[in-house]
């Protein structure tokens, strides 16, 4: 099922044979992919399959132990992290804290990269600050306490936080857990309308599929299949990373995968009752 | 092909943010418009509190100067400050001022900017609202070192009392750092628990040490482990004053950095920041202010917990501002427990510690029960 490593040279990020393993549990297993300058590449597996993890070596957050990322050709780890900032923002999910800190302060911690210790804000800074906050529609909270935000407003305003960071590489680890649908949708489309490269978790399999054009799928530590949803989401992988029935059709508007899971059945029974010719692959 | 279906297909649906898009071009100008002026006020009127804090902070050092033992009206206060020739003799006044309350009340001004300053730096590295400079042990750590000395020279207070206390204040940050171990995400629950158990480690060795002191050495020890200002002088205010700014002017300049820190390790760790060794050298610069203060006044609890509260409760902590303010907020507060702690009983002096310690959890706990009853 998996495939090649495709490392072509117009990769924006790349991971070659990348293993990491922390007290002695191996939680990535020689993981090599690459994703191409501008593409939305969407990581999917189980819970404690290694997303977060992987998402973590790529940002820089740990070193691997073997192999290496890749920005641009680089070494990550060679590169100066306040450069790496200046070209990579990631949106976790939201820490809980109990400090003051206003939706504006948040988002201007995006400076961090590109001001010097005792540079201040300038007009340029502000005005960049205050129509980030203005994309993501918070513009009338924007001396709120960021405590006080909705799980969505915390995710805009970290996406606001981003923006104004400016990268050209965006990593989000699942930035639609704990939101409602309409939240999911539009966040999504938020990190799909600044027009840079995204990289993103997901649990959410029909999401990932509709908003990305490449999908990683890990499992166990391992990147079980990597390519676009119609070639990543078959009824074969969902049963053998996920463990679960699914009828796959075709959307009725976007032409993606759409998955339609069974309750109650077991595998080897389904897969008896309909046959593969429904699957679209 | 299939991307732009997507994308389609999501715009007709009117699923694409629900016009989230479309509302913030549409408004984009109204709301810069708007915002922008808004931030404009809003900088005029922190600009304002900061103002009005520093004149409140000079009033209280003019009533510092006018309260006490012996009493001096303002007209005489104003006369020593500002003397001109025509004025009738102020010398004894004038001395009682200029010799021991203005270094005294100065010395409360910094002490009291120093351990809201430290208290602020402690709450935000280690994310922990609970973090104070008394409950980490580091002052018990400080004041260990300090007892130390005393015992072992039999010297009350000399040149080497800061770095005893300094020595002190860094062996406990070094143990706090060691028991609550490297694991980011147990470090905030289990560096406040390390903390208290070291502060009252050290305390009871300094307890231990104390009892096998010389009684006349320990009576005065005791008043100032509770916190004092009486020893201020002019002559030992400069180290102190240089510490202190030289840490404000640190923070103001790493002000983003240690907001960064609020948001989490990872979160900091991706906009540039290197986490570990900034939290270390914050640590550092909180026990080198407490060490300070600690060799200078004693041991004075809860200033540092509650002062960044109380700020933060008015206003946004992540501002020039907040640190300013959180500064001059600290001073004023010490300024006045001095006042109290010299007037409150006649011809005897309260530790400073003691008025802390009441006057801060009551107001501590005032705010917190109308903070719970506040709808939010």
């Amino acid at each position: 099922m998996s495939q090649a490593p495709k490392t072509s040279k117009s990769a924006l990020l790349a991971a070659e044979h990348l293993s990491w393993c922390t007290d002695g549990n191996l939680i990535l297993d020689d993981i090599s992919f690459a994703v191409e300058q501008g593409s939305f590449t969407g990581i999917l597996g189980p819970n404690g399959a290694g997303k977060s993890s992987l998402l973590r070596c790529l940002y820089r957050f740990v070193k691997p132990e073997q192999g290496m990322v890749s920005f641009e050709g680089h070494d990550i780890w060679q590169l100066n992290a306040n450069d790496y900032a200046k070209n990579v923002a990631v949106v976790l999910q939201e820490t809980p804290s109990h400090f003051n800190l206003t939706v504006h302060d948040v988002v201007a911690l995006g400076l961090i990269p590109h001001k010097g210790i005792f540079a201040r804000a300038n007009k340029t800074d502000d005005e960049k600050i205050i129509q980030a906050i203005a994309q993501v529609g918070l513009a009338h909270k924007d001396q709120q306490n960021f405590e006080h935000l909705s799980g969505g407003e915390k995710q805009r305003a970290l996406i606001a936080r981003a923006i104004v960071q400016s990268p050209r590489l965006l990593i989000m680890d699942e930035p639609t857990s704990h939101l409602d649908v309409r939240y999911q949708i539009q966040i999504m489309e938020l990190a799909k309308s600044l027009d840079i490269t995204v990289i993103a978790s997901f649990h959410d399999l029909n999401l990932a599929s509709a908003m990305c054009d490449n999908l990683l799928v890990l499992n166990q530590g391992q990147l079980v299949c990597q390519g676009t949803p119609a070639q990543v989401l078959t009824k074969e992988t969902l049963s053998e990373v996920f463990g679960v029935c699914a009828h796959i059709s075709e959307h009725h508007q976007h032409k993606v995968p759409h998955i339609s899971y069974y309750y109650g059945y077991i595998p080897d029974e389904h897969e008896h009752e309909h046959g593969k010719g429904e699957d679209h692959v | 092909m299939f991307k732009a279906s997507t994308q389609k297909g999501l715009a007709q649906q009117g699923l694409a943010q629900k016009g989230l898009a479309q509302k913030s071009s549409a408004q984009k100008t109204l709301v810069d418009k708007k915002n922008g002026a808004w931030l404009e006020k809003k900088n005029i009127s922190q600009t304002l509190v900061t103002v009005i804090a520093v004149i409140i902070c000079f009033i209280s050092l003019f009533c510092a100067l006018s309260f006490g033992a012996a009493d001096i009206s303002f007209a005489d206060v104003w006369h020593s400050v500002w003397p001109n020739d025509t004025d009738k003799d102020v010398g004894f006044i004038q001395r009682i001022i200029w010799e021991l309350r203005m270094p005294r009340a100065i010395l409360a001004l910094l002490a009291g900017s120093g351990l809201a300053i430290s208290g602020l730096i402690l709450q935000t590295v280690t994310r922990n609202p609970l973090a104070d400079p008394y409950l980490f042990g580091i002052s018990s750590g400080a004041s260990l070192g300090v007892v130390i000395l005393i015992a072992f020279t039999g010297g009350i207070f000399t040149v080497m009392t800061p770095v005893a206390a300094f020595a002190g204040s860094l062996v406990a940050m070094l143990m706090l750092m060691l028991i609550a171990g490297r694991r980011q995400s147990q470090q905030v629950e289990s560096m406040l628990l390390a903390g208290v158990a070291l502060s009252f480690l050290f305390s009871s060795f300094t307890s231990l040490l104390l009892y096998h002191t010389d009684p006349q050495a320990v009576t005065a020890v005791l008043f100032w482990t509770m916190g004092s200002f009486s020893r201020a002088q002019w002559h030992n205010l400069l180290f102190p004053t240089v510490v202190i700014s030289a840490c404000i002017i640190f923070m103001l300049a790493y002000r983003r950095q240690l907001n960064a820190m609020l948001l989490g390790d990872e979160s900091a760790t991706t906009l540039g920041i290197k986490v570990n060794r900034f939290r270390i050298i914050m640590l550092l610069l909180s026990s080198l202010i407490t060490a300070t203060l600690v060799s200078m006044c004693g041991g004075i609890g809860f200033v540092g917990l509650m002062i960044p509260h109380i700020v933060r409760f008015f206003i946004s902590q992540g501002t020039v501002f907040g640190i300013l303010l959180t500064a001059l907020v600290g001073g004023i507060f010490m300024i006045w427990v001095d006042i109290l702690s010299r007037t409150i009983l006649v011809n005897q002096e309260l530790p400073v510690g003691v008025i802390t310690a009441a006057t801060g959890s009551l107001f501590f706990l005032t705010l917190l029960y109308f903070r719970k009853n506040r709808p939010s």
